[in-house]
């Protein structure tokens, strides 16, 4: 039989990092409350037949978010075989308070004393031996982040569930309390299983709900509990959880007093706080947040000198991914015997090398981005942020709580919408999960980096800008939807543990990012070669003027290709005449076509850009994969222009002068930025941003929502608001920049404004406060 | 008795009384504010509060400070 070990402690104490110590696995890591938001199971390396469980991080066996939830059920009702329970040794006193609940589980346990390189390094002293005789619980000394003791403890657990016995254990229910838990036991001794005596009669002393329901108590023995309770409290002027939680809080005091010895003085202010109370300072706070966004945007992705994200991605993208690959592959095929021009080759280099390697080519960007962003967290940094940002977001009927899932989905939305259970009210957290990945993931960067590289030159101002659009998406939904009746009231609270500050680990780090890293290259091994070679197929066969096959082959035969044919696809495909390219007779630019005129009014009505657009669902990293394939034909079908006039070039017996191959690799991107107007381009980017998110996170959205109608809510409201974004930038920034006249398409745009602003400003349903106006009322007459 | 929220950073105050729902209030509990406890402000920005509470920082919203008495 396998041997199930749980690891159950305070948020952010450090359970993942022991989990993969123990299991070798690679679980997040994160210096925040609430990183470990599901279960996870792995088995102890060297011991096939353990099987170690992570848990999220719990303050108590009473639940109060959703996360925790997992962890008691998983506690109170599958019941392991044992229990590691990580205590921070940095703060034990209020680590106890679960410790002291845990015992009371009647489960085999060891207790891991967690981080004591650093309580060692304040100069701190812990007893373990002692602390282990006053709870009759074993007590490690560990520190996970450096593997010390956790092979100790490891065994110590296998040996603890092995015995199956669980020792003396001291009971911090003592006094009157202790009595009247003792007469419930004595009352449902015999309907519950003796092993949880203990837990079950301090959990009905509590009028603990979900025990009181496991149980099935009769209604007499309900009665007499009651009574006993009633009895106890009246004694001590204190309702029950009081009591108890009070009694726990007071032996553990009596406790530490014995085992702890600290080299501060209560209440001096650490280093952790010293920086708090700059980076959290009321007039500050903001502007450094803000100015950190920047220059981490500014080094991954702007324009400068010192943004290594943008110097290196050029590189792999023009060099690595624009000449040695094809350079390579080309004269790999050519050693095989596979010319150029035949289906194998085209399949080849501008199907696969070019869908994959433009996705590729962005890797070096992200990596940066992920690091930077990776070293914040790993500081400590964006839980502050969180408690700096709420009161920003509470303007918008949104919590601090609601930002850490936005930040997280920074760098993926899946876990993004995952992050979301950290949210306790169920209004908030479903308006969180709808508007979450409005932020730019990391597989939208490359749609960034795209827009702004190639049709902005650069800019920092644009890459930058996708940022803003993100949050103000999540912004102004906040403020809209909180006026519609389902997510009306009050956002709940917030109340968040701040991390120490600490200095990052390397290796943590370096993992963190090269995990978030990975996942992307994988999917660029997998997803995007698959669509890549889908897409090929589609776009390079079709039928030209009635004849089906390779639509290139095709177009060269000038009995086929007429003018009047030419004319009549380029009306079709809504592009100028003179551009018409074979591609424009593919499969995919039929299907493409009957969907573009969707997207006409927002800038980009032509079959490319909605193909890639709708690639955008299975990944978003594939949108611009498809580009990479649809604008890698080839480049000697094209005409000389000349640099002066701008005219194309014709020789003198008025045939079209083939423009020389280009040196450089980048052409691709030099091509979509001809075939669009900036406006329409930026319109292309907010689309995409902002519209449904790709299937896995729809996914993650499903399972968070757990409901079908919320499901489709939250993918057609962000869809919508997609739509219109795009429809006011493309048609109102049109305008405003000059690309055309005032007409139907600004003035439609004026009013979506409108509507937006009228959404905005409306009153919105009330709802009924009169209980939370209570509570208010009562505590301020006190 | 006065609220939390009227205190200013640095001075360690006591905890007299804590309001508000059971759930809330259990909360808080968890988290280390029990009465008699002595707690310090470290940060306060516009009535949201970060605070030193048994060796942890705790970051609470007004409304939450709002329900600690000292």
């Amino acid at each position: 039989m396998d041997i199930r070990i749980a690891l159950a402690g305070n948020p952010n104490s450090g359970k993942t990092t022991l989990f993969n110590d123990l299991t070798g696995s690679r679980q997040y890591v994160g210096n925040w409350p609430g990183v470990t938001v599901e279960k996870k199971e792995g088995k102890l390396k060297g011991h096939d037949d353990v099987i170690i469980q992570d848990l999220p991080g719990i303050y108590s066996l009473s639940p109060y978010t959703l996360e925790e939830v997992v962890s008691r059920t998983y506690l109170v009702n599958e019941k392991p075989d044992a229990i590691i329970n990580i205590v921070d040794g940095t703060n034990i006193e209020r680590n106890l308070y679960l410790t002291t609940q845990l015992m009371e589980l009647n489960i085999p346990m060891v207790v891991a004393l967690n981080m004591m390189d650093l309580v060692r390094k304040n100069g701190d002293q812990v007893n373990a031996k002692k602390l282990s005789e006053k709870l009759g619980v074993e007590v490690i000394e560990i520190s996970a982040l450096k593997g010390e003791g956790s092979r100790e403890v490891a065994e110590k657990a296998i040996a603890a569930a092995k015995a199956g016995a669980v020792g003396s254990r001291a009971s911090v229910i003592t006094g009157k309390a202790g009595e009247a838990v003792k007469e419930i036991e004595d009352i449902i001794r015999g309907s519950v299983d003796e092993k949880f005596l203990v837990w079950n009669a301090v959990k009905l002393f509590e009028r603990d709900a979900k025990a009181i329901e496991a149980l099935d108590l009769s209604a007499g023995a309900k009665a007499k509990i009651e009574a006993v309770v009633k009895a106890c409290e009246k004694e001590m002027d204190d309702d029950s959880e009081s009591i108890i939680t009070n009694l726990r809080y007071n032996n553990i005091t009596d406790i530490t007093a014995e085992t702890v010895k600290k080299a501060r003085a209560k209440h001096e202010l650490t280093v952790s706080d010293k920086i708090d109370q700059i980076v959290t300072n009321r007039i500050l706070g903001l502007p450094i947040f803000a100015v950190v966004m920047f220059l981490i945007y500014a080094i991954a992705m702007g324009g400068w000198n010192v943004s290594i994200g943008t110097r290196a991605t050029d590189f792999a993208n023009d060099v690595i991914f624009g000449e040695w690959v094809p350079g390579f592959v080309g004269s790999l095929l050519g050693a095989l015997h596979v010319g150029e021009g035949t289906v194998l080759y085209g399949l080849i280099q501008d199907g696969i090398v070019a869908g994959v390697g433009s996705v590729l080519g962005f890797v070096p960007q992200m990596l940066v981005l992920f690091l930077l962003l990776s070293i914040l967290e790993d500081i400590g940094y964006m839980a502050r942020v969180a408690f700096v940002m709420d009161r920003v977001f509470r303007q918008f009927g949104l919590s601090g709580k609601s930002f850490i899932p936005c930040l997280v989905a920074t760098g993926c939305g899946v876990p993004g919408v995952m992050a979301s259970r950290t949210i306790e009210n169920e209004r908030d957290r479903r308006m969180t999960v709808m508007t979450t990945t409005f932020m730019p993931c990391g597989a939208k960067l490359p749609i960034i980096g795209l827009i702004a590289g190639a049709v902005f030159g650069g800019s920092p101002l644009i890459a930058a800008s996708a940022y803003f659009i993100g949050i103000g998406s999540i912004v102004l939904s906040g403020i809209i939807l909180k006026k519609f009746k389902a997510f009306a009231g009050e956002p709940a609270p917030f109340v968040m543990e701040l991390p120490a500050y600490h200095i990052p680990s390397v290796s943590g780090v370096l993992r963190a990012t090269w995990e978030r890293g990975w996942s992307f290259i994988k999917r660029a091994g997998s997803v995007i070669v698959i669509s890549s070679i889908v897409i090929w197929f589609l776009s390079n066969f079709g039928t030209v003027n009635g004849q089906f096959g390779l639509v290139e082959n095709l177009f060269e035969d000038e009995t086929v290709v007429t003018e009047e044919y030419v004319a009549e696809l380029a009306d079709r495909m809504n592009v100028p005449e003179e551009d018409v390219t074979p591609m424009d007779a593919s499969l995919l630019a039929g299907v493409g076509s009957t969907v573009s005129p969707i997207f006409r009014p927002l800038g980009f009505g032509n079959w490319k850009p909605t193909v890639a657009t709708v690639t955008g669902l299975v990944a978003k990293e594939q949108v611009i994969g498809t580009f990479g394939v649809l604008y890698n034909y080839d480049a000697v079908a094209e005409q000389a222009v000349d640099e002066e006039t701008g005219e194309l070039l014709f020789d003198e017996n008025g045939e079209p002068v083939k423009a020389e191959l280009s040196e450089e690799g980048d052409e691709i991107w030099d091509r979509v930025a001809q075939d669009y107007t900036p406006m329409a381009a930026l319109a292309f980017m907010v689309f995409n941003l902002l519209c449904a998110p790709c299937f896995a996170a729809i996914g993650a959205i499903k399972r968070e929502m757990n409901n079908a109608k919320w499901t489709w809510a939250a993918i057609g409201y962000m869809t919508l608001w997609a739509y219109v974004l795009a429809f006011i930038t493309y048609n109102v920034g049109g305008m405003i920049t000059g690309e055309f006249g005032f007409g139907a398409g600004p003035l439609v745009g004026i009013a979506l404004i409108a509507i937006i602003v009228y959404l905005l400003v409306r009153k919105g349903y009330q709802p009924d406060e009169s209980v939370k106006s209570l509570t208010s009322v009562s505590a301020n007459a006190a | 008795m006065m609220p939390l929220s009227f205190v200013r950073p640095g001075e360690p105050v006591t905890i007299k009384m804590i309001k508000g729902t059971d759930e809330v209030r259990q909360h808080l509990y968890e988290l280390g504010f029990t009465n008699g406890e002595q707690v310090s402000i470290v940060s306060q920005v516009s009535g949201n509060l970060i605070i030193q509470v048994r060796d942890s920082r705790i970051a609470l919203d007004k409304t939450m400070a709002n329900r600690i008495y000292i």
